[in-house]
């Protein structure tokens, strides 16, 4: 694959190239994760003054960008171009969220990397000088740290697909950074920015064997404490039934959840009922309804961004119980949310032939 | 703690004198790391039964809304929650999503919870420190609470020295409490004391923290607009909330627009319209319970920004949610000569 | 004193022109079959949600079978295809938690297997007995 190679850490090289869209008005605007005062948000950004804020790598991801996207081009779609700098699953989150006509990718230009993981938002608050330096050493190092999202620990897709530039910096010693042109739109956009042209292949051996074996045992540890009806129980025991995991997940696009909706809610004398037969019953009920049913909802789509373990206020591990369930049923339909804009949401379709053992 | 088994036992009594049929009351999770509401009739869950919990069981008021929003319950049931929970079920009642009817409501002498993260971290240790009587690691809210006696209840809980003592506040909770030797109902003054001058230095010191726009602003810098705080609150009770409907869709035309005149937007943008578009529609209401602070993930004082605010609206306008059903909302009755301050600016123009 | 027998409580999704039919003919032939089932008429069995399924389980339902028409038979030409694919999905994120998936059945039985209808019901009767009752019809937490 051909890519440009640069002589400058990532966050230097991508500062300028951003500069050099803006000032070629190659682009309307720039979206990617910004430096706030005192936090991180992803934001749209027209001046040119504000890039210098713009930290695309930083290890944290404040909300999902593929859901922002979502935001800004459900209504329309843009009108002029921009450059979005996304996570391989943000990304593919928001191609998912396309295929269900909750945003449009007209005007934008996709820019990826390759992804080394995020922290959990929680070390925003707990302070996080020590773990963002391992962070740093293992990246040129071409190695994970171990401070980020489980979910990040276990990723599959961390080579983004359908971007048009993605940038790679893992192992290459913090000095060098290297833009792949991914297709003919990439190609357009780097034309006159300077780099030595190289060829390059997307291998990460070393990065994919780490990342499953972190799979393995997170999915094993997941099992240890959530397979079987008690533990399964046991695990959604504190749920304070807030649904912040549904609101936050880029694939939950239903501005009315159907489990906030008056189809789910019990009459007085159903709990009353219930009462009679168990001689007791948890309030709010219908606890567990909500995750089985999100995990039906959902599961087929679930990028394991991570960011429904995140938000729990109660520290249920969702994103964890997510990956187990996705990974089989994304595998049962051969199907990989967001590697390919025309493959159908296995929900939708179907082979005549198919699942032949199934019925009894 | 002594004083909760006190408690089962008045409720059991209740249930053998055949005063109440049902109580809705904490019990233990079966991972035993947080406490959730049960509603139940058999006195063996009962007897499991923590009515003062070291966390804010899961729900709060809004375990009632589930309850009770589509009707009433046809048997007597108890309901024992914190004060600021119950007060927010009167709040709710006047918002039309709890219906009162065979509903014996019970409260008590607070002594505060613990955040839940704490309380997940280790729950045995926070379960010492709570029967120690801990007031130092407790919810920030908890530590400037001094109303909490102000609550429409049928039946209050005095606690002092691992006593209790009922008080019956309504006829309903005079009818329940006939054959019950009563006595008087200590005062909890040292802790009132203690927690109003606690809030009196939050007063002073927080509007430093929080005057001016540019104040606000870095307040609210980490803010990630999850909503969480607004799906907590015990009075939000709105299915789906006005800041996650359609009428924040906007087009990529005007994010644009407006990204060009601040030079940048954040997203999710509109963050300080929803909160201050929230404070708006429940300040008056808000009970001060804590459970927005709880839930933030970026550990942003919102319950202290709401409390600082809650408590200048409600006393001007001298509304104390919770106190009493027949009070109404300040936003859905007036007088006809009030609020003459507003009105001031301009009615000097009018007398030339 | 001789314990009651576990009689368990079947909730059926049957499809109108199919399963449900062959319920009727069964009825009609005076076919021997359990009474553990509580049938449910569907249009199509691509008409039910596969979260209806769960919240009987959850609720205490022995068991939940879904019967339709034959694969390339439904009614509506492709009802039944996309049943079999959202059944697919439940039981594998049930078995992902194993959460006795073996619960939850589908079955095809066209209008004229009055006999076979008789058959499944027997047997998936005889297996839930063996199985035991639903723990969850117990359960305080749900």
């Amino acid at each position: 694959m051909e890519a440009l190679k640069i002589k400058k850490d990532a966050e230097s090289t991508i500062k300028e190239f951003l500069k050099f869209l803006m000032d070629k008005n190659k682009v309307e605007a720039v979206f990617t994760l910004t430096r706030m005062e005192d936090g991180f948000s992803y934001c749209l950004i027209k001046d040119k003054e504000i890039i210098s804020q713009a930290v695309p790598f930083y290890p944290f991801m404040p909300s999902n960008a593929g859901k922002m996207l979502s935001r800004i081009t459900l209504i329309e779609p843009l009108r002029k171009p921009i450059l979005a700098i996304l996570r391989p699953c943000e990304l593919r989150g928001f191609i998912e969220l396309v295929k269900r006509d909750q945003g449009s990718t007209e005007n934008i230009f996709f820019m990826s990397f390759i992804c080394p993981g995020v922290f959990p938002l929680k070390k925003l608050s707990l302070g996080y000088e020590e773990e963002l330096k391992e962070y740093k050493e293992k990246i040129e190092k071409g190695e994970l740290s171990k401070n980020i999202r489980n979910t990040c620990k276990a990723c599959e897709h961390f080579i983004p697909y359908n971007s048009d530039l993605t940038i790679s910096f893992i192992g290459e010693n913090g000095k060098e950074s290297i833009l792949i042109i991914e297709n003919e739109k990439g190609e357009n956009l780097i034309q006159g920015f300077e780099g030595e042209r190289i060829e390059f292949e997307k291998n990460f051996v070393n990065m994919k064997r780490e990342r499953k074996k972190e799979r393995e045992r997170i999915i094993r540890e997941t099992e240890e404490k959530g397979k079987g009806l008690d533990k399964f129980i046991s695990l959604f025991g504190r749920c304070i039934s807030c649904h912040g995991c549904s609101k936050i997940c880029p694939i939950c696009y239903c501005k009315l959840c159907d489990f906030d909706s008056s189809s789910h809610e019990i009459e007085p004398s159903s709990y009353e009922d219930e009462v009679k037969k168990r001689g007791g019953i948890r309030v709010p009920s219908n606890v567990l309804l909500y995750h089985l049913g999100r995990l039906i909802h959902v599961s087929v789509s679930c990028v394991n961004c991570g960011m429904c373990s995140d938000i729990c206020p109660v520290d249920i591990p969702v994103s964890e119980l997510f990956l187990v369930a996705s990974l089989r049923v994304q595998r049962l339909f051969n199907y990989i949310p967001g590697r390919d804009y025309k493959e159908e949401i296995p929900l939708k379709t179907f082979e005549p032939e198919e699942f032949t053992e199934i019925a009894g | 703690m002594k004083v909760n088994k006190l408690i089962i036992d008045f409720l059991l009594s209740l249930m053998e004198k055949k005063k109440i049929d049902a109580f809705l009351l904490p019990l233990k999770v079966p991972s035993g790391d947080y406490y959730t509401y049960v509603l139940t009739d058999e006195k063996e869950l009962i007897e499991k039964g923590k009515p003062v919990p070291p966390v804010m069981p899961a729900g709060g008021a809004r375990a009632l809304q589930s309850l009770t929003r589509l009707g009433s319950l046809k048997r007597k049931t108890g309901i024992i929650m914190h004060p600021c929970q119950i007060k927010a079920v009167i709040e709710l009642y006047k918002m039309k999503q709890v219906d009162l009817e065979n509903l014996y409501l019970f409260s008590f002498d607070c002594p505060g919870v613990f955040p839940a993260e704490k309380y997940i971290k280790n729950p045995k240790e926070t379960e010492k420190k709570f029967e120690e009587g801990n007031q130092n690691e407790i919810r920030e809210l908890c530590k400037i609470c001094d109303k909490f006696d102000m609550v429409y209840v049928d039946v209050y809980i005095g606690i002092k020295k691992e006593n209790i003592y009922l008080t019956p506040k309504t006829e309903k909770g005079e009818e329940i409490l006939k054959d019950f030797k009563l006595e008087n109902q200590p005062e909890p003054e040292e802790i009132k004391k203690r927690r109003s001058e606690a809030k009196e230095k939050f007063i002073e010191d927080f509007e430093k923290e929080i005057k001016g726009p540019d104040a606000l602003l870095s307040l609210f810098s980490k803010c990630i607009n999850c909503h969480n705080c607004m799906r907590v609150c015990p009075v939000c009770y709105c299915r789906q909330c006005f800041f996650d409907s359609e009428a924040f869709d906007l087009s990529s035309e005007n994010y644009l627009l407006r990204a060009k005149n601040k030079k940048a937007l954040r997203f999710p943008a509109d963050t300080l319209l929803f909160h201050l578009g929230r404070m708006s529609h429940m300040i008056f209401s808000c009970v001060n319970c804590g459970n927005c602070e709880d839930a933030c993930p970026m550990d942003i004082p919102i319950g202290r920004i709401f409390t600082f605010m809650a408590e200048k609206i409600q006393k001007e306008f001298d509304y104390v949610p919770g106190r009493d059903p027949q009070e109404r909302l300040p936003l859905v009755t007036y007088e006809e000569e009030e609020l003459k301050w507003v009105e001031k600016p301009y009615t000097r123009i009018l007398r030339r | 004193m001789k314990e009651k027998e576990f009689e368990p409580k079947i909730l059926g999704f049957l499809c109108n022109w199919c399963a449900s039919a062959a319920a009727n003919l069964a009825g009609v032939s005076r076919l021997k079959y359990p009474s553990s089932i509580i049938p449910i008429r569907v249009m199509c069995s691509g008409r039910v949600n596969p979260l209806s399924m769960v919240h009987a389980y959850i609720l205490g339902a022995d068991a939940v079978m879904l019967a339709g028409c034959h694969p390339g038979d439904c009614h509506y030409k492709q009802g039944n295809y996309l049943a079999r694919r959202r059944y697919a999905l439940l039981k594998e994120v049930m078995e992902s938690f194993g959460l006795e998936a073996d619960r939850i059945k589908l079955y095809w039985i066209s209008a004229s297997e009055g006999a076979k209808f008789a058959k499944v019901i027997k047997e998936v009767t005889e297996e839930i007995k063996k199985k035991g009752p639903n723990p969850l019809k117990k359960e305080i937490f749900i």
